[in-house]
């Protein structure tokens, strides 16, 4: 499985600049706490003052559970890990993992974003990938 | 409550108008003696405080809309509790329903769909996080990493509550499954198996809620709400350590008891939440019938089979039962309490602990039900 189509709506505009830039843009309070993108408020310290700022990319592995995309006939079915990772800024993001086969994951494993778009017409996507791939 | 399951052709308005005309009439009470409305809905949503003017109800002294998912059904049976302690109303409906399936279409293409393409939920979609099946599947997977729960202890838990749902002719799904089995069923997301999820039904449930005074006039034998209690986390799609290794079961579970004076080891039945088993697992943890992490020994060890030391999910729960959310456990509840369990009825049902849960382990409410007014 690849990405899916998404568009923007004015409260993800400037996330998916970001994303067409190749950043992964988190919310930050004037005390360096990140939030996730989606905050309206500092989850640590709940003051309203965000600014955007992008997240360097690294990441370890929480959780991971896998799809089997149903197979057409004569194909095989393709399987999609999909994973919680860990920013190293401290929030956790929900995607999936390209290139890692199921059976070799571990907690904490170092992994690094980078982002696909289904079709030039839409959204680029963060997903992750291996560290050091 | 209504017809279960596969039952097509009404709006989830007419099976909740339903539901609150059946349980009314099972009560005993002509339906104007209703003073209390609250309503909830699931994911097709269609049902709202209009439900007032559908069921001709007048000069209402309580009424609202309420919606914290699977949580839903137990916060409005203490609400509803509280408004007639306070006298704010004496006899509140409570209901819930839901009409998802249609003939034309499969279960998944129903609770798959949900999130537009757009926006922030149209991001975690287009990640591939599509509903909640694999959330529930992150979740369950941190607790298999922690504690070493496998997917054949899961397996457990949907083959007891089969066997349960064998005696229950509500239940949607009868015919008696083995681990075997469970393991065999396709995959929905790893870990989880079809047999690890739950059901999609049609359909309303209702229950009464009034004084004891009150209830000890009417048709049907009480049941006594002893203890109640919500924990609401706050932490859904955010950074949560405790994701998929506590719930707020583990504070709304302890407080319900001690409103009630109970310990885990007074409950005679539990009717806990299964979205999916792994749920079950981590409720029964949570509430202290087993120690943290040891859940997955704890249900393998048959102690959930019919006949076994637990009566838990007698009437197969929303994995073979019927899926009216937050209501599944609490009207199997409500029936074992009365000691209307036909070929399931627990032999002891003084005490029943009904747990609800919601928002991929966010939401959480508690009840402690009695057949006595007090906790002997």
């Amino acid at each position: 499985m690849t990405v899916g189509p998404v568009i923007r709506d004015e409260a993800t505009a400037e996330f998916f600049d970001g994303t067409a830039a190749g950043q992964l843009l988190l919310r930050c309070c004037p005390a360096a706490h990140y939030s996730e993108p989606a905050a309206a408020q500092c989850t640590t310290c709940g003051v309203t003052e965000l600014h955007w700022a992008p997240a360097a990319g690294g990441a370890a592995l929480v959780s991971w559970a896998v799809t089997d995309a149903k197979a057409a006939a004569g194909e095989q079915s393709k399987r999609t890990v999909l994973v919680i990772a860990e920013l190293d800024e401290g929030p956790w993001w929900w995607s999936q993992l390209d290139g890692a086969d199921a059976d070799d994951l571990a907690v904490g494993l170092r992994l690094r974003v980078t982002f696909r778009r289904p079709s030039d017409e839409h959204e680029a996507v963060p997903v992750f990938v291996l560290a050091g791939s | 409550m209504t017809r279960l399951g596969k039952v097509y052709g009404p709006s989830s308005a007419q099976f909740a108008a339903d539901a609150v005309r059946l349980a009314a009439a099972d009560a005993g009470l002509r339906l104007a003696e209703v003073d209390g409305l609250l309503t909830s809905s699931g994911v097709t949503g269609g049902i709202s405080v209009d439900l007032q003017r559908d069921l001709g109800l007048t000069d209402l002294r309580l009424l609202s809309h309420l919606q914290a998912y699977g949580s839903t059904a137990g916060a409005m049976i203490q609400f509803a509790s509280l408004a007639v302690m306070s006298g704010t109303a004496s006899v509140v409906a409570c209901v819930f329903a839901d009409s998802p399936l249609r003939p034309e279409r499969g279960a998944s293409a129903i609770y798959g769909t949900r999130h537009a393409p757009a926006g922030w939920w149209g991001l975690l979609g287009a990640s591939g996080v599509i509903g909640a099946n694999p959330m529930y599947a992150l979740a369950a997977r941190r607790h298999m990493l922690r504690y070493g729960t496998t997917s054949e202890q899961l397996g457990h838990i949907a083959v007891a509550q089969r066997a349960w749902a064998s005696m229950n002719p509500a239940a949607q799904l009868r015919d008696p499954i083995t681990v075997a089995d469970h393991q065999a069923s396709r995959w929905i997301v790893e870990p989880f198996h079809l047999l690890d999820c739950c059901l999609v039904s049609n359909g309303g449930i209702a229950v009464i809620v009034t004084t004891a005074e009150r209830a000890a006039g009417m048709a049907q034998p009480p049941v006594h709400v002893l203890g109640w209690a919500q924990s609401h986390r706050g932490r859904y799609l955010r950074r949560d350590p405790d994701f998929g290794l506590r719930s707020g079961a583990a504070s709304a579970g302890p407080a319900a008891m001690a409103m009630a004076g109970i310990l885990v080891t007074d409950v005679d039945v539990a009717e806990l939440y299964d979205c999916y088993t792994f749920t079950v697992l981590l409720t029964l943890e949570d509430y202290g019938f087993c120690a943290k992490g040891e859940g997955g020994p704890f249900v393998a060890s048959g102690v959930l089979r019919p006949g076994g030391k637990l009566r838990l999910n007698t009437g197969g729960g929303q994995l073979s039962g019927y899926y009216m959310w937050g209501m599944t456990p609490v009207s199997e509840a409500v029936i074992q309490v009365r000691g209307q369990g036909g070929a399931r009825q627990a032999e002891a049902h003084e005490i029943a602990l009904v747990s609800g849960n919601g928002g991929v382990l966010d939401h959480h409410c508690t009840l402690v039900l009695s057949s006595d007014r007090e906790a002997s």
